[in-house]
């Protein structure tokens, strides 16, 4: 994009007259009423008034009567004395003014913490790596901490010989270190019928990436011997109260992708996030994702396990459920700005967001700022990894008027992330699970952006 | 040339013309051992829809009554159709749909929830559940006559089965064909990776990446009320005090 002419310097704050009173009601009234002509009329009454607004230019960074900044013209007392010594904390964690970036539980989703989900914090992450402490959090029934010297992995089943591994013993093997995201089947969930929460947090926030580091499946499969002529399905099983069993597809293990993983960015698995031994299944719902696994059956018939005869099952309008939908489609999110901030000011933003696909790479990202009638592309921040966030991002000059932010994934397949209305077309609204639609974001004049849907 | 140096690179050529994984098998060396029958009879525990992995016993009905009502009703609730603490297991299932194998209510949008037997097609999954996962705080107790106990007695409230049903590892089979979900699953669906269960690899949605006039009405048709506005917390405690956007205070009412 042609960045001429943008006063990076001087953004301008947003006059309070730029909509006057009566177009101000209207919009609030109309907004409430849900009337077709909500926005339509506010883009026409914003326009109408945007030239009377140039006259009210000002900076949200002036310079101060007394001729300089006093953060600036004082020297601050981390300039002008002696700072803290190293390993004051052996562990180091964010700085006190992070307090805000926490993982939160959504009010009333669950009536335990045990089974229950905490949602990351996506408006307040850079890049693509989600921090380990961020990470969010879904448990069946409750999490541990758990002995790595006293975990063990079994592999029996269509195999030459049930074998077990220590820790020692599976650390000893040939590593490998990807970036996978992970993402609840359930992500998204609340918003299927209508908009029920207001931030990226609560729609999106069951997802994270991280490099994992740890062995193929299939290496060990191998050396326990498998029966390729059988084998057809595996089992996946942890060792918490829920024994979580999952039902593993074989292609992804056979390709290599599926890792029995210990490393999470640089460091073992959080014990929120499985320590010490988890299954890794890029591409697919998080659930398959066996935390505290204890061991692996190869058989040839699928295994119904509760959460895929019970839960993770997708209720079509036809009444029937599909069953072992375990791949996450294409699909993205803006981040920044996002539902429940406010923009400062009027002048240059850099919209920003993360994509993502089931399916392999993300090959574009397209946003729009007018509720999807025009798209431009964006910026792709490499690298782009297979069935890891990509994130992107795109200049954008708010000029105070409503706007409407929308991001569209496209990955290697081709397959475009579908809007609200196509999916509902589809799959109906009480699906539950698999939710990926075009997540749309109003930007109010007043600067609040609001999570809505778009009919 | 001594002997043992040729006969390490016999080895290595050896090795090299093996396909990858049979070379890292041979490299494995001495990692893993081979697991114990008692090792794999104790967390072998699963049982498939088709029963394998099933492990002999019984229970009644009114066992069953007597489990629930001391290890489930807390947190299930007297007859299981609590929503409390988790979702309802009973209810929502009709006569007709024994017969039909699909339950009718989940084509009605308007049914209030969906419990566990409106939706689970296999008495295996339950059994498999109910002896690894339950009771909540102390899964992995009931014996095995218990656990079938309290599986017939969740099919005997749920109209399933009748009161002198004795549930074992025989009738457990008819009890699966009574199932009233049974044929409630497809597997025609582009969302598992493979063709173990369909053929279908196309996605179900079609969006075209149009990029200049695309035919879209931009009309709001949903958003969250204001007096919603504070439900999950004031959100401006809950974004980065620094940065292009700050969070929205909604213990404040919105500007008008």
């Amino acid at each position: 994009m042609n960045l001429e002419g943008i006063n990076h310097g001087r953004v301008r704050k947003a006059p309070e007259n730029f909509l006057d009173q009566t177009g101000i009601r209207q919009v609030w009234e109309q907004a409430k009423n849900g009337r077709r002509d909500f926005l339509r009329n506010a883009f026409a009454a914003a326009a109408a008034g945007a030239a009377s607004a140039t006259a009210m230019a000002n900076t949200s960074n002036p310079v101060p009567t007394e001729g300089g900044d006093p953060n600036i013209l004082s020297l601050p007392e981390h300039s002008t004395n002696l700072g803290a010594g190293v390993v004051t904390d052996g562990y180091g964690k964010p700085s006190k003014y992070e307090s805000n970036v926490q993982r939160r539980q959504s009010p009333g989703l669950t009536q335990t913490t045990q089974a229950s989900v905490s949602f990351a914090p996506l408006q307040s992450l850079f890049g693509i790596v989600t921090p380990s402490g961020l990470h969010f959090e879904r448990h069946h029934q409750g999490w541990w901490d758990i002995d790595p010297s006293k975990h063990r992995l079994m592999i029996n089943g269509l195999v030459k010989r049930p074998m077990v591994f220590t820790m020692d013993e599976i650390m000893r093997l040939p590593s490998v270190s990807r970036f996978h995201f992970i993402e609840c089947g359930a992500n998204t969930a609340t918003e299927w019928g209508n908009v029920a929460v207001p931030t990226v947090q609560y729609t999106h926030g069951m997802i994270s990436c991280s490099e994992f580091t740890g062995v193929p499946l299939m290496s060990l499969l191998e050396l326990a011997g498998i029966d390729m002529k059988k084998a057809k399905f595996v089992l996946a099983e942890g060792a918490d109260g829920s024994s979580m069993t999952r039902t593993i597809p074989m292609s992804l293990i056979t390709s290599g992708e599926v890792l029995v993983a210990y490393g999470q960015n640089g460091e073992m698995l959080r014990p929120e996030n499985g320590y010490p031994l988890r299954l890794v299944v890029p591409g697919v719902q998080g659930v398959s994702w066996v935390k505290y696994l204890r061991r692996i059956e190869v058989g040839d018939q699928p295994y119904a396990a509760k959460d895929e005869a019970v839960h993770y099952i997708d209720l079509q309008p036809s009444g029937l459920h599909r069953q072992y939908t375990n791949l996450q489609e294409v699909k993205s999110v803006v981040t920044t700005p996002s539902g429940g901030q406010v923009l400062l000011d009027k002048g240059f933003y850099n919209i920003s967001g993360l994509a993502w696909s089931g399916r392999g790479k993300i090959k574009a990202v397209d946003v729009s700022v007018d509720g999807g009638r025009n798209w431009r592309r964006a910026r792709i921040e490499g690298p782009v990894q297979n069935k890891a966030l990509t994130r992107f991002n795109i200049d954008w000059v708010w000029d105070g008027k409503p706007a409407i932010i929308q991001s569209r994934a496209i990955d290697e397949t081709g397959h475009v992330q579908p809007n609200y209305r196509q999916l509902r077309e589809v799959r109906g609204t009480r699906s539950i699970y698999h939710n990926n639609a075009i997540q749309s974001w109003l930007v109010q004049e007043d600067g609040e952006v609001k999570n809505v849907q778009l009919s | 040339m001594s002997n043992s140096r040729k006969s390490i690179i016999a080895t290595l050529a050896c090795a090299a013309a093996l396909s990858g994984l049979a070379t890292q098998a041979f490299a494995f060396e001495g990692i893993g051992r081979t697991a114990t029958p008692k090792e794999v009879a104790a967390w072998d525990i699963d049982v498939r829809p088709d029963f394998k992995g099933l492990p002999k016993g019984s229970g009644t009905v009114d066992q069953g009554m007597e489990v629930w009502e001391a290890r489930c009703e807390h947190c299930h609730g007297t007859f299981g159709d609590s929503n409390e603490v988790f979702s309802p297991i009973v209810g929502g299932i009709q006569p007709n749909d024994i017969k039909t194998g699909r339950v009718a209510n989940l084509t009605t949008p308007g049914f209030p929830g969906r419990t566990t037997f409106m939706k689970v097609p296999t008495i295996s999954t339950i059994w498999d559940y109910v002896n690894r996962a339950m009771p909540w705080t102390e899964p992995k107790s009931l014996k095995t006559d218990e656990v079938y106990a309290v599986v017939n007695y969740l099919m005997y409230l749920n109209g399933i089965v009748p009161q002198d049903f004795v549930l074992n590892e025989k009738t457990i089979h008819d009890a699966q064909a009574r199932m009233p979900n049974r044929n409630g699953m497809t597997h025609e669906h582009a969302m598992w990776p493979g063709k173990e269960f369909s053929k279908v690899s196309k996605p179900d949605t079609n969006n075209k990446a149009c990029m200049k006039n695309c035919e879209t009405e931009v009309k709001v048709s949903s958003m969250l009320p204001d007096y919603a506005r504070n439900a999950h917390g004031n959100l401006a405690e809950q974004n980065r005090l620094v940065g292009a956007q700050k969070g929205a205070d909604t213990t404040q009412p919105p500007k008008k």
